[in-house]
């Protein structure tokens, strides 16, 4: 079975139009079947976790190695704690990891970032 | 019961080897990620092998993969996508293979491990800031402290920053380990569930109801499969676009 360039072109055309009545601007496939909600709430829960514990870590490596057991766990805890809500935040302003607090505002393709 | 649902995270030597006084077994783990490196390039070499202008299905769906991925990375690195696709592309790749193949039953699904996702996280992570020091020298390190701060809270924005920019591997590490293992359990405990429910009265009727519920999450975890590499790809590209355009 061939088709014809044209008679393609057609048929997306004719897709493309039944499908903007459906479900507004064409969207793919698989861009459909991943709600960007999902991706945002997997990536908040361990970005938070994760900070604590890199904080955590850090004061314990560096009490062992001053020997200040335990003024810079507790002092790394907090601080990794206030960076994991600084990493949802960013993730939640759309700034995703950026460091710093610039808008992003090189992204002009109008690619959801998610 | 004599299946422990964490049992099918065991890894088992297939072909026993030492090096050096180190146990280097070919285990399935490893068997598992050659498949899914022989699966990603069969289905990106064989798909498009008769370059179709109208793609059939298998053309069709390693043109969506590309697309998909050469988006993300095009919206986040614009002029130097062409660069660093290669290599975002083969990570979407081994991850999506790895969690897709772990769906497949009696398979092994080797992201379910920390090691390994924490190996391709440190890759990303020591690749992005090698980049960044090798394209910015010192100057790299002004990442830590943002333009427009006052003097007397710098100090501790740049100790929440290093640990914001440190807690980045082990966040994407532990995000692709996590919904793994903690998916596959899943299953395995409800499909617990039917075989026990077997044994107490009306047991046969009553054990299709986690029968459903499993049916469903096969769907979820089929979706989360796909999510956790796409998440992987699309951060491991916001890493390099911070490394390569610092602020």
């Amino acid at each position: 079975m061939t088709i014809s360039p044209e008679e393609l072109d057609r048929k997306i055309k004719e897709a493309q139009a039944k499908q903007s009545q459906d479900t507004g601007p064409l969207t793919t496939p698989l861009g459909r079947a991943m709600p960007a909600g999902v991706a945002k709430a997997l990536r908040a829960a361990t970005d938070l976790t994760a900070g604590i514990v890199v904080g955590g870590a850090l004061g314990y490596g560096l009490d062992k190695w001053l020997d200040t057991k335990p003024l810079f766990m507790i002092l790394l805890f907090f601080a990794g704690f206030a960076a994991g809500v600084l990493n949802i935040y960013r993730a939640e302003m759309g700034q995703d990891y950026k460091v710093g607090f610039k808008p992003d505002t090189k992204d002009t393709t109008g690619n959801k970032r998610e | 019961m004599a299946h422990s649902p964490l049992a099918q995270f065991t890894i088992k030597p297939l072909m026993p080897l030492e090096i050096a006084g180190y146990d280097v077994a070919f285990t399935q783990s490893a068997a598992w990620m050659l498949v899914a490196v022989v699966c990603a390039t069969l289905l990106m070499t064989l798909s498009v092998r008769s370059k179709a202008m109208v793609p059939g299905r298998w053309q069709n769906v390693s043109e969506m993969l590309y697309e998909l991925v050469f988006g993300i990375v095009k919206g986040n690195l614009h002029g130097e996508a062409k660069k660093y696709f290669p290599l975002i592309f083969s990570l979407f790749m081994i991850v999506l293979m790895g969690n897709l193949l772990g769906m497949i039953p009696y398979s092994f699904t080797f992201t379910s491990h920390i090691i390994v996702t924490a190996t391709l996280a440190l890759f990303v992570f020591i690749f992005a800031t090698g980049l960044g020091i090798y394209k910015h020298g010192l100057h790299f390190f002004s990442f830590f402290l943002p333009a427009g701060i006052p003097w007397w809270l710098a100090p501790f924005i740049v100790i929440i920053e290093v640990i914001s920019y440190l807690s980045r591997p082990l966040s994407l590490s532990v995000r692709l380990f996590a919904n793994m293992t903690a998916g596959h359990t899943m299953l395995k405990v409800f499909a617990g569930f039917s075989v026990m429910l077997i044994a107490v009265t009306f047991g046969a009727v009553l054990s299709i109801l986690p029968l459903i519920i499993n049916v469903a999450l096969v769907g979820l975890e089929l979706m989360i499969a796909f999510i956790q590499a796409y998440v992987f790809a699309v951060l491991s590209c916001m890493y390099l676009k911070d490394a390569i355009e610092l602020h």
